[in-house]
């Protein structure tokens, strides 16, 4: 498709049926807007999976915490 | 009588075609120029339209506060360890890099909205708060390394600022993601400028020979200096902001499984700029360590560009000023834009560059605003600015982990990739650069503590 058959974009354009077909043509179907909007399903995480994450997540704050208090500390 | 399933979708009407945004219409012409390239053999024109996300991450990583590491590293212990460990860092990042932009191209989503949807919102509200820290703390270090390289010309902080806001709203004018990538692109090949410096300087074949082939002369001194330096290191070459950008950047590209091979060039080819940009900046700055690194304490200590003309000539210290000024400038544009794609996909609203300011308000607002309370910053004066750079970098080390362990986990599922999830081996190297990661962060932040608080000695 040359790139002068498409209509130009912009808010509030009209796109006749003709139009979006060959336009739509080029992109997957779960890459358009409409699509893409529609949340994926939630995964399921067993307990071990949850706890770990967690845990992995108390660790990187605390040591965020010091990283964070040293800065300050060796500021003053 | 009750219908089947099967009988129940056959008696709906026929779905519509979904209504078309202008978001859609401008990627769509994106991907037909794909196609064209792919319908006519064109590898070369298909890798010219595909390259993008993946330089830009890697040589937007050569940043500011990566470069004053790099020329921390040289300056500090001259050619040896840190050289082969910064091509090492950035084998790790391609790993880690290629795993972001294959979700992307596969889900068609960023990885903020990935993590929210699947894993819900507490976990992805969390990660969207350590890109808000790490980037806003990096932003900072961005216009430092502008401020440095500016005041190389005689000029101040206020110039700093303007220039890199007004990069950010020329850049993100237009609506088209195309523009946006290849303005970037192009300013990004200017990394270059720390290899004209290494140049500049020359030097030795042998040594940097050595230091590749044996990994010595091994860092000396304090223990928590090194440590300060190979966290700071690490967090110069992978960070969570790398992370969302390339698996967001790559969606709104428009790029699909079948640009997965094109997109693992174009990571790599990012890596490889970005290794040897980063160390020629240290093979620079090397030839400080002779002078004790007294030469680099204006500015707060980042004053490179003046020591480096007082020791190796004008050429060298204009040419790492201006470098300086270009990692500052590339890296407030894709970090600042990493922070609006994060911000869109967790509050579920317009994020794209093919869309106007007008379809994405909040999209443009966060780009716009971190990068403007980040230059507000460094307006204050007598900030200590490489102490800024090099924790910017240790605080995204540390917070690095988590970012990774939910990107091996989308990685993994098979339910969103499919054929295209992660193979045993990319695992394997995926868990140990997280445990890696984890541990240098983890060593830093608590022996600099302990000492901070008296329990070590120094």
């Amino acid at each position: 498709m040359r790139e002068t058959d498409t209509p130009p974009a912009g808010p509030g354009v009209a796109y006749g049926p003709h139009d979006e077909e060959e336009l739509i043509e080029f992109l997957e179907r779960d890459q358009l807007v409409a699509d893409r909007s529609r949340p994926v399903s939630p995964a399921r995480l067993g307990p071990t999976a949850v706890a770990a994450l967690w845990a992995l997540r108390v660790f990187v704050v605390v040591v965020s915490a010091m990283v964070i208090y040293t800065f300050i500390a060796q500021l003053n | 009588m009750r219908q089947s399933p099967d009988q129940q979708l056959e008696a709906l009407p026929p779905e519509a075609p979904p209504a078309l945004t202008p978001e859609d219409s401008a990627r769509s012409r994106d991907r037909a120029r794909v196609e064209r390239a792919r319908v006519e053999g064109s590898h070369r024109s298909l890798l010219w339209l595909l390259i993008g996300p993946g330089i830009l991450a890697m040589l937007g990583e050569n940043d500011g506060p990566s470069m004053i590491s790099y020329a921390s590293d040289g300056a500090s212990y001259g050619l040896g360890f840190f050289l082969p460990f910064i091509l090492v860092m950035f084998a790790m990042a391609y790993v880690c890099q290629e795993m972001s932009m294959r979700i992307g191209a596969v889900t068609h989503r960023g990885y903020g909205e990935l993590v929210l949807q699947r894993y819900g919102r507490v976990w992805g509200w969390f990660g969207a708060g350590d890109l808000a820290l790490t980037n806003l703390v990096t932003l900072i270090s961005e216009f430092v390394a502008i401020r440095v390289g500016l005041a190389y010309f005689h000029l101040g902080a206020p110039v700093a600022v303007v220039l890199g806001l007004a990069l950010v709203v020329l850049t993100m004018s237009g609506g088209k993601y195309w523009r946006w990538e290849r303005i970037v692109l192009g300013l990004a090949l200017f990394n270059g400028l720390f290899l004209a410096a290494a140049l500049f300087v020359h030097p030795s074949a042998g040594s940097i020979g050595k230091a590749f082939a044996t990994w010595s002369p091994f860092p000396g001194g304090g223990f928590n200096t090194l440590l300060l330096l190979v966290a700071s290191t690490i967090g110069a070459t992978v960070t969570p902001w790398m992370i969302f950008f390339q698996q967001s950047a790559s969606a709104d590209k428009g790029m699909t499984p079948r640009d997965i091979k094109q997109g693992r060039l174009d990571t790599a080819i990012g890596g490889v700029l970005a290794a040897v940009f980063g160390c020629a900046a240290l093979v620079t700055a090397a030839k400080l360590s002779t002078h004790n690194g007294t030469a680099i304490q204006g500015l707060a200590g980042a004053g490179f560009p003046a020591a480096l003309r007082h020791i190796s000539g004008g050429t060298v210290g204009t040419l790492f000023a201006l470098g300086l000024i270009e990692a500052g400038a590339v890296a407030i544009l894709t970090i600042s834009a990493s922070t609006a794609y994060a911000a869109g996909e967790c509050l579920g609203v317009s994020h794209s560059f093919n869309s106007t300011p007008r379809e994405s308000a909040v999209f443009y607002a966060a780009n716009f605003g971190t990068a403007l309370i980040a230059g507000a910053v460094i307006l204050i004066p007598g900030a200590p600015l490489l102490s800024i750079a090099l924790n910017a970098n240790v605080l995204a080390t540390v917070l690095l982990p988590v970012s990774l362990v939910f990107m091996v986990m989308l990685a993994n599922d098979h339910q969103l990739m499919g054929r295209w999830a992660n193979k045993r081996s990319t695992n394997v190297i995926g868990i140990a650069v997280i445990a890696f990661v984890g541990l240098c962060g983890a060593a830093y932040g608590i022996d600099s503590f302990l000492q901070t608080i008296h329990v070590v000695g120094g």
